[in-house]
């Protein structure tokens, strides 16, 4: 394995720039953006059959209190109204939705945990829907829906993770306990490692709650039809393919009667929208009820305070044993996840970060503890990263206190402790494996890029020294931070397995969930592909034309590619977890396979030769050793003179594997519980920062970042994913929380109080790459989706560590958002600290 | 809507209004308390105009009205009665009756992947316009500012600088 140079990549090339005339790793423009760009792509937002009607949710303004009484009359008077629907209209004739954690064990055996569409008897979040009404447009459901009386009897909340361990308010009173699942694992030898090291360094870092808020909110248009007793369900889902349960279930539906369909363009989701069920049943619910059309577009509002779509929210208490010498020989991780009033799909989020467990450093002894609390507030859904973020930024915070407590340069604190290349793969202690890759060229690189700052830059001493007498003092500390890529299988399921029984399980047993491809070649030879996910901007439309153009010898503009809904594509995974560059190239590779067999087949057949005597190149079928030659046009027109069921170039499909179960190092993790993400992209950060003591502020003057993600298949699209997992880590670390009251009342439900980073927010973003290929995907790729937002969070909060250093601020970071008043704290406390010195 | 004190209800009161969009007069029968933004996508049809948070943050919905750009979903359609209005449909639709192609500030924002899931886009691109109407060789500082009331959630603004640089030198030309 060779690590290549670093490679410039601003140049956008429509031209392919080899001689072999290769599209992939070029910075092809995009098909998707016309459409866009002149107004006319169709988003979930603008599907308006004929006849479709508008629904609206009654939804709770309070956090917990039970319903005494739902009084409909008023509304249903209404002369606009054309339904209400409430917990009961719900319970009589569908099921609740799946739930993450289905069963408790409690003191007196199991309890059960249910959500239901509608809220019943009591209500556990501000937010929570009680109501449907259905009315001729949505302002009228708007007048409908506030003449739905709902009675209430207030109680208790309980809005913090800490608190709810207390069990004082009991958000189900059934479960009998708040904390529904929990679990510590062990690797290696850790009271020894922890017992022998010099030294042990422990912190405690809070990561607030915050989430992607995509720009475009949830929407669904579902249409029932009396006659198939089936449903039409288009909305903006994530992973239509694997998701579609959650919706299918509750309703008591067939896979096959309830169609997923999501538009070819979705306003951005980052993971969040796997969790817009609860709409998608409703909205049927409703449409079957009045056999119409219903829409429902959430607004913002509701999005914000009970969608369904905050993410993660930890408190982490962090112990690492280390030694005079700089080794770090254990770790141990504790955090609770507060995850709101359901515990939904995302539960893997808590366990993800195994798959990174120790970062980019070489600790065998590690410790890893959860509990998953539930509190009064909106439920969890899935946000790029998945839980890793703040497990990063816990970890980095920990080695940068341990820098400071023993006496060692944290970069060089970092250095002695990196994974070197020598050791690659390399299996961590939680079985996991890291691919390829040279992290300790990476942080070197990172570092001559800050020294050149220090020479005459924004870090020249004279500048820093300047600055601070205004108050303002800069920093930066980078470090090399792993993004897993390309989850697989069913660990979703393992995790809910019980220990003995997944000891029992063999390999075989692993459903490994492939990337299926399809395509059909037209009569006019261009091609027809089909995607089994759905996307959200990724590009993927132009990933699939530029790949299959280079493997079939044609132009990406001979291809074209639309979308499976549910029902026609097979279950699995789809667009998350950093899968799609290294799943769809490689399903692609073999999908141009199958097609250039399949023509050779026709020509064969044709020609009435043996396939041997035939071969598929450049958009052609040549008969070897003669001069005739059938263009993909022409195998089409001959293939469509078959009977249907024996045509050879329709429908064409191919399913690439999970990458990591052609490796037999993996089996371990797959048996058990551990997640395994067969890439480990990497990079280095230095966002150089400014905190003005007076203000709390943080000003970050430049973002540099070195980075690599295996072989890049578009360049242009893969920095676009840089920039923005980069710019949300910015509003991660600086700027987004929903914060909450004692009472449960959330703070932040618009966006000017849930702050998304402006063009003013994000730094200048300089970057580099270099491409070290994966030695276990198709093309060499790496996941690379959430890169950005795994690792910038982490490296902004130790670069801020670093600028207050000087004035002795106790790890100003220790809590993300760093917000300005925090800062403030932080200085005021190392002031009066070293006025007490003095 | 307004229930009087037997609880009959008023018929929904609607005005009719005027409104020149992307060059073309419509004549409406509108409820006072339809937003702009309502107005301009379901009874004009023009998609293109989005809509992200109804409160005036995020400038999904921005659209030219006389001559400057306002976000849509904050004023009512009867507020824009007389008024001329143009929306990211009409900007494509002037470049396509001449020579076929994208505008030039779209061309720009395609070259340079200044787009991703495209839900800001509409608002970007219209935002841009005003911006180089007014300063055709804006510096960094002056396309943050032009832009700063417009959210894009995807791509972290690096392109978008780059696309609205590239737009702006090729309208001087
Ligand atoms: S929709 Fe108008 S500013 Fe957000
Ligand atoms: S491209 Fe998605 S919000 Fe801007």
């Amino acid at each position: 394995m060779s690590s290549s140079q670093p490679s410039e990549t601003d140049d956008v090339d429509v031209e392919p720039e080899t001689e072999t005339e290769s599209f992939t790793g070029t910075g092809l423009p995009r098909v998707e953006d016309r459409r866009i760009l002149t107004g006319k792509a169709e988003y979930i937002h603008d599907v308006t059959p004929e006849n479709c009607l508008h629904m609206a949710l009654v939804r709770s303004m309070h956090a917990h209190a039970d319903v005494v009484s739902i009084d409909t009359s008023a509304a249903e008077d209404h002369p606009d109204c054309e339904l209400v629907l409430t917990a009961a209209d719900v319970k009589a004739e569908y099921g609740p939705m799946p739930v993450g954690i289905p069963e408790v064990e409690t003191d007196d055996g199991v309890a059960t945990l249910e959500e239901w569409s509608l809220a019943d008897e009591k209500v556990r979040f501000v937010g929570e829907p009680v109501a449907v009404v259905v009315a001729s447009d949505r302002y009228a459901a708007e007048d409908v829906a506030d003449l739905v009386d709902v009675e209430y009897d207030p109680r208790d909340a309980v809005a913090d993770g800490m608190e709810a361990r207390e069990d004082e308010v009991l958000v189900h009173d059934d479960v009998g306990t708040n904390v529904v699942d929990g679990e510590r694992l062990e690797f290696g030898d850790l009271d020894d490692a922890f017992e022998e090291a010099d030294h042990v360094v422990s912190g405690e870092y809070s990561w607030g709650r915050i989430s992607g808020v995509p720009l475009e909110t949830a929407g669904v248009v579902a249409q029932y039809d009396d006659e198939t007793d089936s449903f039409d369900i288009d909305c903006n889902i994530q992973l239509h393919t694997l998701v579609d349960e959650m919706i299918h279930e509750p309703l008591g539906y067939d896979a096959d009667d309830v169609r997923v369909n999501v538009p070819a363009d979705v306003g951005g989701s980052y993971g969040t929208k796997i969790g817009i069920h609860r709409y998608c049943c409703l909205a049927a619910m409703a449409s079957k009820e009045l056999e119409r059309p219903v829409k429902f577009n959430e607004d913002r509002l509701e999005n914000l305070q009970g969608g369904d779509m905050h993410s993660s929210d930890r408190e982490y208490e962090m112990r690492l044993a280390v030694d005079d010498d700089g080794t770090m020989r254990g770790l141990d991780v504790w955090f609770v996840d507060d995850f709101g009033a359901f515990p939904r799909y995302p539960v893997n989020q808590v366990l993800k970060p195994l798959s990174v467990l120790t970062n980019s450093y070489e600790i065998d002894h590690v410790g890893y503890e959860y509990e998953l609390v539930l509190t009064n507030k909106t439920s969890q859904t899935a946000y790029r990263g998945f839980g890793v973020d703040p497990h990063i930024y816990a970890l980095e915070m920990i080695v940068d206190e341990a820098a400071r407590e023993i006496g060692i340069d944290p970069t060089e604190f970092r250095r002695r402790n990196l994974i070197t290349p020598d050791q690659l793969p390399y299996t961590l202690p939680s079985k996991n494996i890291y691919d390829s890759g040279d992290y300790p060229a990476t942080l070197d690189r990172i570092e001559e890029i800050i020294a050149d700052e220090r020479d005459g830059g924004l870090l020249d001493p004279e500048v820093v020294a300047e600055r601070r007498e205004e108050g303002k003092y800069r920093g930066v500390q980078p470090s090399v931070i792993i993004e897993p890529g390309v989850s697989g299988s069913d660990w979703t399921d393992r995790q809910r397995t019980e220990n003995d029984e997944l000891e029992e399980r063999s390999r075989d047993e692993v459903d490994e969930l492939p990337e299926h491809l399809r395509a059909t070649v037209r009569e006019d030879g261009t091609v027809q592909a089909y995607l089994a996910t759905d996307s959200s901007g990724q590009g993927h439309q132009t990933l699939v034309s530029q790949l299959l153009a280079d493997e079939l010898g044609v132009l990406p503009s001979d291809i074209e590619v639309d979308y499976l809904d549910s029902v026609d594509a097979p279950t699995e995974y789809g667009s998350a977890a950093s899968r799609m560059a290294v799943m769809l190239s490689g399903a692609t590779v073999g999908l141009a396979e199958r097609v250039g067999e399949a023509a050779e087949r026709v020509a064969a057949d044709h020609w009435d030769v043996s396939t041997d005597d035939v071969a598929y190149q450049d958009g052609a079928v040549d008969r070897i050793g003669g001069d005739e030659s059938l263009s993909l046009a022409e195998l089409a027109a001959v293939d469509a003179e078959r009977d249907v069921e024996d045509r050879e170039l329709t429908g064409v499909s191919y399913n690439y594997d999970h990458p990591a179960t052609e490796h037999e190092e993996f089996d371990e993790a797959f048996t058990r519980k551990f997640p395994v993400y067969p890439t480990a992209a990497f990079g280095a950060n230095a966002p150089i920062v400014e905190v003005d003591s007076r203000t709390g502020e943080v000003d970050i003057l430049k973002f540099y970042t070195v980075r690599d993600c295996g072989t890049m298949l578009n360049p242009m699209i893969v920095e676009g994913q840089a920039h923005g997992g980069i710019a949300q880590g910015v509003g991660a670390a600086l700027l987004e929380e929903f914060g909450y009251e004692d009472d449960g009342q959330p703070q932040a439900i618009t966006l000017f109080d849930y702050l998304l980073p402006s063009i003013e927010n994000v730094p200048e973003i300089e970057m580099e790459h270099t491409e070290t290929p994966s030695p276990y995907t198709e093309t060499g790729a790496k996941g690379v989706g959430e890169g950005g937002m795994i690792d910038a969070p982490a490296s902004i909060a130790t670069s801020i560590n670093a600028a207050l250093e000087p004035i002795g601020a106790d790890e100003p970071a220790d809590r993300i958002p760093v917000a300005p008043d925090h800062l403030l704290e932080k200085v005021r406390e190392a002031e009066d600290e070293s006025e007490d010195d003095a | 809507m307004s229930t009087d004190a037997t609880g009959d209800y008023d018929e929904r009161v609607t005005e009719e209004i005027t409104v020149t969009v992307n060059g073309e007069e419509v004549t409406a029968e509108v409820e006072p308390r339809l937003k702009l933004s309502d107005f301009l996508r379901n009874e004009c049809g023009l998609n293109g105009v989005r809509v992200g948070c109804e409160h005036g943050v995020c400038g999904a919905c921005t659209v030219e009205q006389d001559g400057r750009t306002v976000k849509s979903c904050l004023s009512y359609a009867v507020q824009a009665d007389g008024a001329e209005i143009e929306t990211v449909e009409g900007l494509t639709d002037e470049a396509e009756s001449e020579d076929g192609s994208l505008h030039p500030i779209q061309e720009a924002f395609h070259e340079t992947h200044a787009l991703q899931c495209g839900f800001c886009t509409s608002g970007f691109v219209m935002a841009t316009k005003e911006l180089l109407e007014e300063n055709p060789d804006p510096t960094r500082e002056e396309i943050e500012e032009g832009l700063a009331d417009n959210i894009c959630r995807c791509t972290g603004y690096q392109n978008i600088y780059e696309a609205v640089e590239r737009a702006a030198e090729e309208m001087r030309e």
